[in-house]
């Protein structure tokens, strides 16, 4: 008897000691740099330097100006919309790769095929869009040679519109794995079933499909919103800075060493994130359906 | 039937999705060709060279274009990415292991964990510098402080990888292992170790692929010497010439030879673990 406890104790003890690297690393290097973000926003700002006598006015400056709040509501914005494009462009693709797809090789190969684009670097894919947009872009020249436009369109680069579209390709694709493997795990029976008691595919589709991979569509929303919030290289490379996010707004910040205005933002972003995440989770239980 | 409509509409339009994911990419390597060095990074193409190329590898006369001052910081970016793989590899298996038994306070370390691929990346970057600026003292550089965020950024993949692993791993081995008087750590080294080896395959290139191309976490973190992704966002700000596309046909190629490194490696281990069963059958 009481070898047993012995032994338990000892992987007890053990279990302890191959977890403490990793919460020792997590809590300083994520848990403890937020929490100095929260309380680096309410330090005062001199010039060129922040000292730590504690002081509300760059929450004050944040929200007196439209510049700031501005780029909240514009984060939001493209969020939203992003959010949207992602969906409405990937989810045909996981449709097709995770329940119409019979044989195993060809989805694997479509899966494959969406994650090559990941292997040039995140910076050269967005520039990538600038010839592609551009007034004489590729976009443009097609569109001109096939005579459905006369005047080249101009409203395609260093607009929201860019920003949108640069997004919604960098992103989709993190929407269409999570859906895909959601489709691929649902019974064929039951959609087999539904046909033979004389169900439409439409009526498929909404009662059982849909429905069904739900949980899909909101992994995929989180990583999708993750990204998106924290974004601003994108925009700052494809809206000729037109476009700021409250990424752009810490970047610029902290070039100019407003380290007390950054973290504000910062703080701001981390409240964003945490909304949306905790929102997206209650939609669906996610412990229950994986 | 509707679905004999549909299922080849949506094949049509997967084509059409996959023409978008790769438009960009054609683009550039279209333009990566251009004249060099007065074409620009846009249509039409002037002419068709390998001047760009040739400029990466510093092998053409001096010119008005700089060349991309990529040394360096693409050497720095590899050894980053090496040893971001290696810790994050190490804290991965260790924290997955432990997981394996259940313990007080698992749903709280499990999500501790996963924060740290769910924060942006500019959130801890400014915070680590913070932490570094104001109240640590230290200096920031990309083998400190821009390390210590590619770990938190990559081991929760890493843990992910070696948990989705672990799950399935068939226990008994080692039980049997342990019974015949092996102690744990041999245990772990010779048996389940050897088990698990493309899982940590995987894990390890996840993490060495995320910090290689990790920028926003980089950006504030890293202090003065710059990292390959950094590198390339400084000639954002300037005026861009082709050889940034060509630099980044290159890369694409590295990261597929990369790819079939591991591919290799993955088949090999496979084919391993096949001839030790079959060894075992014939015994």
């Amino acid at each position: 008897m009481s070898s047993t406890v012995t032994i338990q104790d000892r992987q007890s003890k053990v279990t302890r000691w191959l977890l403490v690297p990793g919460i020792v690393w997590m809590s300083l290097f994520l848990v403890v740099p937020i929490a100095m973000i929260v309380y680096v926003s309410f330090w005062t700002q001199t010039t060129f330097n922040i000292s730590s006598d504690p002081t509300l006015a760059s929450w004050k400056q944040f929200f007196s100006s439209d510049t700031y709040t501005g780029s909240l509501w514009t984060t939001i914005r493209i969020w939203l919309i992003v959010l949207a494009t992602t969906f409405i462009v990937g989810y045909p693709t996981a449709l097709f790769v995770g329940l119409f797809v019979k044989s195993k090789t060809l989805s694997t190969v479509l899966l494959v095929v969406c994650v090559i684009p990941f292997w040039t670097s995140f910076l050269i894919r967005v520039l990538a869009w600038r010839p592609m947009l551009g007034k004489e872009g590729a976009i443009n020249i097609v569109l001109l040679k096939l005579g459905i436009i006369q005047q080249p369109i101009e409203v395609l680069l260093f607009t929201e519109l860019s920003v949108i579209i640069g997004m919604t390709q960098i992103y989709c694709v993190f929407m269409v794995g999570p859906i895909a493997f959601m489709l691929s795990r649902i019974d064929r029976n039951i959609i087999e079933a539904a046909r033979d008691l004389g169900a439409g595919f439409g009526r498929i589709f909404w009662k059982i499909i849909f429905p069904l991979s739900l949980p899909g569509v909101v992994v995929g929303a989180i990583f999708v919103s993750v990204m998106v919030l924290g974004e601003f290289a994108t925009s700052g490379a494809l809206s000729g800075r037109k476009v700021n996010l409250l990424g752009n707004i810490i970047v610029t910040q902290v070039g100019s060493l407003k380290w007390a205005m950054a973290s504000v933002v910062g703080v701001v972003l981390t409240i964003v994130m945490g909304v949306v995440i905790a929102g997206l989770l209650r939609i669906v239980d996610l412990k229950r359906e994986l | 039937m509707e679905s004999r409509f549909i299922k080849p509409a949506l094949g049509v339009y997967v084509a059409l999705f996959v023409l978008f994911l790769y438009g960009p990419f054609v683009v550039l390597t279209i333009i990566s060709f251009q004249q060099g060095p007065d074409g620009g990074p846009q249509f039409p193409i002037v002419e068709w060279s390998t001047y760009w190329y040739r400029q990466v590898f510093g092998l053409t006369p001096p010119s008005r274009i700089a060349p991309l001052p990529f040394g360096e910081a693409l050497i720095r970016s590899l050894v980053l990415a090496l040893m971001t793989m290696v810790v994050s590899t190490v804290l991965g298996v260790m924290s997955a292991q432990a997981f394996r038994r259940s313990f007080k306070g698992s749903t709280f370390v499990f999500y501790l964990i996963v924060l740290g691929m769910m924060v942006p990346g500019v959130l801890t970057g400014l915070g680590t510098s913070l932490l570094a600026n104001n109240i640590i003292g230290i200096e920031r550089h990309w083998y400190t402080t821009a390390f210590a965020t590619h770990v938190a950024y990559t081991f929760p993949f890493a843990f992910l990888v070696m948990l989705a692993i672990l799950n399935r791993f068939d226990s008994s081995v080692e039980e049997a292992a342990w019974s015949l008087g092996v102690d744990p750590w041999t245990t772990f080294r010779k048996v389940t170790f050897p088990l698990i080896f493309p899982g940590v395959l995987s894990a390890m290139l996840f993490a060495f692929t995320l910090s290689l191309d990790e920028f926003p976490r980089t950006l504030f973190a890293s202090g003065r010497d710059q990292t390959l992704p950094l590198a390339i966002y400084g000639t954002f700000s300037v005026e861009i010439h082709p050889n940034i596309f060509a630099f980044g046909v290159l890369t694409t190629l590295f990261s597929f030879a990369l790819l079939s490194v591991y591919g290799i490696l993955m088949a090999l281990s496979v084919r391993r673990a096949k001839k030790m069963a079959m060894q075992e059958d014939i015994a």
